[in-house]
C-alpha cells in the first residue's frame, strides 16, 4: 500500500445536525444510524473512490461540526476545497440562512470552489409535506443566481444521495481535463497540500 | 507555561528517586525481590526508564490548585484522626454507607456514553422530587450568574437557583473570606470558584469537600479543554454577560460523562491510569511501531483499548498529565463520532497549558474495534502528515505477531482476581506511584450492578480521602463491616486498596497484602507499561 492519494477536495458545510454526517455515512458506508444525535467533534475525514468512465476520482471528504466553537478554525477545513456541500435541513428555515453564511464564506475565500446546496430530511418532506420550511423553488433562484447545483436528498431513504457525490466527482473530472496539467494526484504524505491546491487553480 | 510543568515534573522525579545507583541496584534484583518497593520507582510496576506522565512526589501536588487550600470549612465537622494508623468499626461515626439507599429515583442512568439517549435528564421537571433526589447536581455559571452548565434539568428552568448562588458566592467574596463549603441537612454545597467561572457541587453523599471540590475542577478543566481559558477569558472580558452555550453546544454530554466517570473510574479518584493486561514483548513491539511513525509536530501518540491505555509515546521531555488523558478518554468515550473516518479536532490539555490547542488526529484501528489511536499535534495543518503515521504504524503492526497477541489481549481486558489466589479477596485496585499507572481486577459478582459498583468505588473513596486527609493522613487503615472489609495501605512507592470477604480478619488480610505483592510483582511485566518510549 502506497500513501493514500486524494484528487480532490469535498467540504460538507452547515448548521449542526442538519444531516452533514449522515450525507457522509449513507455515501460512504451505505448506512443510516439511527439512535442518539452524535455531534461531530472537529471534523472528519473519509476518502472514497468512485468511477467515472474509465477514471478513478478519489474524494477527500471532510465533514465539519458545524458548531460556532469552531468557527474559527473552519477555514483549516474548507481551505483548498473543490468542492463543498452546503447543507440545511428542508425542515428548518434557520438553517437556510446558515447555509447562505456558507456561501459567502466560500465567495470570499475559496473563489474555486463549486458549491452543492443539498436539502436534506427529505423522507419528512414526503412524509408530511407540512413540514417543508424551505421551498424548492427559493433555492433553486439562489442556485442560479450564485453559480451552484442544488439537490434534495435523504440519508435515510439514500433518495438522491449518489447522485449528489457522483455529480461532484464528475464536475471535478470534467473541469480537471482543462484545468489539470499535473496528472498526480495529491500525494497525502505531500508536505504542504496547500502548495497543490494553489497549483492546480491555475 | 508548558515548560514550567516538565520542568517541575523533571526535578521531582530525580529527587525522588534519592540516586541513582540506589536505585540500580533494585532494578538488578527486583524481579526475585518480593518485598514491596517502599522507595519510589522500585514498587512494583514502576517504570523502568522513565516515566510516561508528570510526575509529583504527591497526590496533592498533581491536584494542587494554586488559589484551592480545601482547608477552609464552615461548619468544622470534622473528624478527628487517630495517629497513623486507624480501625474503624462498622456504624463508628463515618457515615461510609452514605447515600446508597434509596435515591436515584427516577434517574435514569447510562454508564456508557455512546448509549446515552438525548440527555434524558434534561426534561426533568426542576420543582419535582426526583431532581431533588440526585445525589450530586453540578452547576456552572458565570461570574455575572449566568447558567452555562447543569447536570440535570435544564439551564433555563434554574435560573432562580444560579441567582442565589451568585448571590452567596459574592457576599462571601466580600466578605473576604473565600466561600468554599457550607453543610447544612445532609447537604454538602461546595463551591469553585475560578474565573471567569463559578463552579458549585451539591452532594447528599458523605463525599468530602475536597473530593468535590476536586470533581468541579475537573468539570473546569473540561471547559478549559474544549475553548482554552485564553478564549474564555476573552469573551468575557468582551462581553460581561456572554451566554457561553452558544460555544458550548453539543458539548454537555462531555461534562455528563465525566461525571459519571468520576462516579465509577477508580482512575479518576487515584490520578491514575490503567492498561490493557498485554505481554511485555507485544507491548514494546507496539510501542516501537508508534515510536517509529512519528512526525515533526507530533508530541503524543496514544493507542487506547476501550478506556485502557496500550501505550504512550511521547517527545522527550514532554510529559502528559493523568487528568489531560482522562479529558481525552472522555472525549473519545462520549461519542461515535471518531468512528465515521479520521477525526481532527482541536483540543486544549489544560494541565499542559491552558493556552493553546493542540490537534489531535483520532481514528478506530479497525471499523469494530476498539482499538483507538490518538495523535496529538502541535500543527493544525498537518493532518495529512498524521494521517500518514496512522497508515504506517498499521501497515507495520499488521506484519506482526505484536498485532494478533494484541487482538486476543482485547479479548480479556481484564482478569479475574481468583487469579491471585486468595480466596478471601474480593477485589483491589493497586497504584504504582512513579508510573502513574494502576491495576484493578474485574468487579466480583456481589459489585457487578451499577448501585454496587458505585459503592465500592465511594468505600475506595472513603479510605483514599483518609489516607490523603489534609491534615491527618494516614499510612494504612483497616475496617471491619457486615458486607466487606476494607483495608488501606499507602508507601511512598504505592497506594494499595483492599477489599476483602467480611469473614475474613485483619491477619488475614496483612498476609494477603503480602502474597498480593508478590503476585503483581511478578505479572507487572503485564499489567504495567514497563518500557515507555520517546520519539
Ligand atoms: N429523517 C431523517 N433524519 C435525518 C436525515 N439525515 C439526518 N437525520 C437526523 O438528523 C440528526 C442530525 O444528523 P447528523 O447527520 O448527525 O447532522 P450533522 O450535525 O449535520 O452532522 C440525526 O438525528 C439524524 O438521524 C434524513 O435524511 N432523514
Ligand atoms: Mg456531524
Amino acid at each position: 500500500m502506497t500513501a493514500m492519494r486524494v484528487d480532490v477536495k469535498v467540504v460538507m458545510l452547515g448548521k449542526e445536525s442538519v444531516g452533514k454526517t449522515s450525507l457522509v455515512e449513507r455515501y460512504v458506508h451505505h448506512r443510516f444510524l439511527v439512535g442518539p444525535y452524535q455531534n461531530t467533534i472537529g471534523a472528519a475525514f473519509v476518502a472514497k473512490a468512485i468511477n467515472i468512465g474509465e477514471k478513478m476520482i478519489t474524494l477527500g471528504i471532510w465533514d465539519t461540526a458545524g458548531s460556532e466553537r469552531y468557527e474559527a478554525m473552519s477555514r483549516i477545513y474548507y481551505r483548498g476545497a473543490r468542492a463543498a456541500i452546503v447543507c440545511y435541513d428542508l425542515t428548518d428555515s434557520s438553517s437556510f440562512l446558515r447555509a447562505k453564511f456558507w456561501v459567502k464564506e466560500l465567495q470570499t475565500f475559496e473563489e474555486h470552489c463549486k458549491i452543492y446546496l443539498c436539502g436534506t430530511k427529505n423522507d419528512l418532506i414526503e412524509a408530511d409535506r407540512s413540514m417543508r420550511q424551505v421551498d424548492y423553488h427559493d433555492v433553486q433562484d439562489f442556485a442560479e443566481e450564485i453559480g451552484a447545483h442544488h439537490f434534495e436528498t435523504s440519508s435515510k431513504t439514500g433518495n438522491n444521495v449518489d447522485e449528489l457525490f457522483i455529480k461532484v466527482a464528475l464536475d471535478f473530472s470534467n473541469s480537471a481535463l482543462e484545468l489539470m496539467r499535473d496528472e498526480k494526484g495529491v500525494d497525502l504524505g505531500h508536505k504542504k497540500d496547500s502548495y497543490f491546491y494553489a497549483c492546480c487553480h491555475h | 507555561m508548558a515548560a514550567d510543568v516538565h520542568n517541575k515534573g523533571g526535578a521531582t522525579w530525580d529527587t525522588a528517586k534519592g540516586g541513582l545507583a540506589a536505585v540500580e541496584r533494585m532494578r538488578s534484583d527486583r524481579s526475585d525481590s518480593p518485598t514491596p518497593g517502599l522507595v519510589e520507582g522500585t514498587e512494583p510496576g514502576a517504570g523502568q526508564e522513565h516515566t510516561m506522565f508528570v510526575h509529583a512526589q504527591s497526590f496533592e501536588d498533581l491536584t494542587a490548585d494554586s488559589e484551592s487550600n480545601p482547608d477552609a470549612e464552615l461548619t468544622g465537622n470534622r473528624r478527628s484522626a487517630v495517629g497513623d494508623s486507624e480501625e474503624v468499626q462498622e456504624g463508628q461515626g463515618v457515615e461510609l454507607q452514605g447515600g446508597s439507599t434509596g435515591n436515584e429515583a427516577g434517574e435514569q442512568k447510562q454508564w456508557a456514553g455512546q448509549q446515552r439517549g438525548l440527555r434524558p435528564a434534561r426534561e426533568e421537571d426542576v420543582t419535582g422530587e426526583a431532581w431533588r433526589a440526585h445525589r450530586k447536581h453540578v452547576f456552572v455559571l458565570s461570574e455575572a450568574g449566568k447558567p452555562i452548565y447543569t447536570r440535570y434539568g435544564t439551564e433555563e428552568a434554574l435560573s432562580t437557583i444560579m441567582g442565589v448562588m451568585m448571590a452567596l458566592v459574592s457576599f462571601v467574596e466580600a466578605e473576604k473570606n473565600i466561600i468554599r463549603s457550607i453543610h447544612a441537612d445532609g447537604y454538602r454545597v461546595v463551591f469553585l470558584h475560578k474565573s471567569p467561572l463559578v463552579l458549585v457541587g451539591v452532594s447528599r453523599s458523605s463525599q468530602s469537600e475536597r473530593e468535590l471540590s476536586r470533581e468541579l475542577q475537573y468539570v473546569y478543566y473540561q471547559i478549559v479543554s474544549l475553548l482554552t481559558l485564553t478564549q474564555l477569558d476573552h469573551v468575557f472580558r468582551h462581553k460581561q454577560n456572554y451566554d457561553l452555550r452558544r460555544l458550548l453546544a453539543g458539548s454537555e454530554h462531555l461534562t455528563d460523562n465525566l461525571l459519571r466517570m468520576l462516579e465509577y473510574d477508580p482512575g479518576l479518584l487515584l490520578n491514575a491510569v490503567t492498561s490493557l493486561p498485554l505481554a511485555s514483548v507485544a507491548r514494546d513491539a507496539l510501542s516501537a511501531g508508534l515510536q517509529v511513525a512519528r512526525a515533526k509536530s507530533l508530541v503524543f501518540s496514544i493507542l487506547l483499548a476501550g478506556s485502557r491505555l496500550v501505550t504512550l509515546v511521547r517527545k522527550k521531555d514532554q510529559y502528559l498529565h493523568h487528568m489531560d488523558l482522562h479529558l481525552l478518554f472522555n472525549l473519545v468515550g462520549s461519542s461515535s463520532s471518531f468512528r465515521e473516518g479520521e477525526g481532527w479536532t482541536p483540543i486544549c490539555l489544560p494541565k499542559f497549558n491552558t493556552a493553546g490547542f493542540f490537534h489531535a488526529h483520532i481514528s478506530y484501528l479497525e471499523p469494530a474495534s476498539n482499538l483507538c489511536l490518538i495523535l496529538v499535534s502541535t500543527d493544525r495543518e498537518d493532518f495529512f502528515n498524521l494521517s500518514d503515521c496512522r497508515r504506517r504504524f498499521l501497515e507495520r503492526l499488521r506484519r506482526r505477531s505484536a498485532y494478533k497477541a494484541l487482538q486476543e489481549a482485547l479479548h480479556s481486558p481484564t482478569y479475574p482476581v481468583s487469579q491471585v489466589g486468595i480466596p478471601e479477596l474480593w477485589h483491589f485496585v493497586y497504584k504504582s506511584k512513579s508510573s502513574g499507572l494502576y491495576t484493578s481486577p474485574e468487579l466480583p459478582v456481589p459489585y457487578q450492578g451499577e448501585e454496587e459498583h458505585e459503592r465500592l468505588i465511594r468505600l475506595y473513596r472513603y479510605l483514599h480521602s483518609c489516607l490523603h486527609h489534609p491534615t491527618r493522613p494516614l499510612r494504612s487503615m483497616y475496617r471491619s463491616g457486615n458486607t466487606e472489609n476494607l483495608f488501606a495501605w499507602a508507601t511512598s512507592g504505592f497506594e494499595l486498596y483492599l477489599c476483602f470477604s467480611p469473614l475474613g480478619t485483619k491477619a488475614l488480610a496483612m498476609s494477603a497484602v503480602t502474597k498480593l505483592l508478590k503476585w503483581i510483582r511478578k505479572e507487572e511485566d503485564r499489567l504495567f507499561i514497563l518500557n515507555p518510549l520517546t520519539y
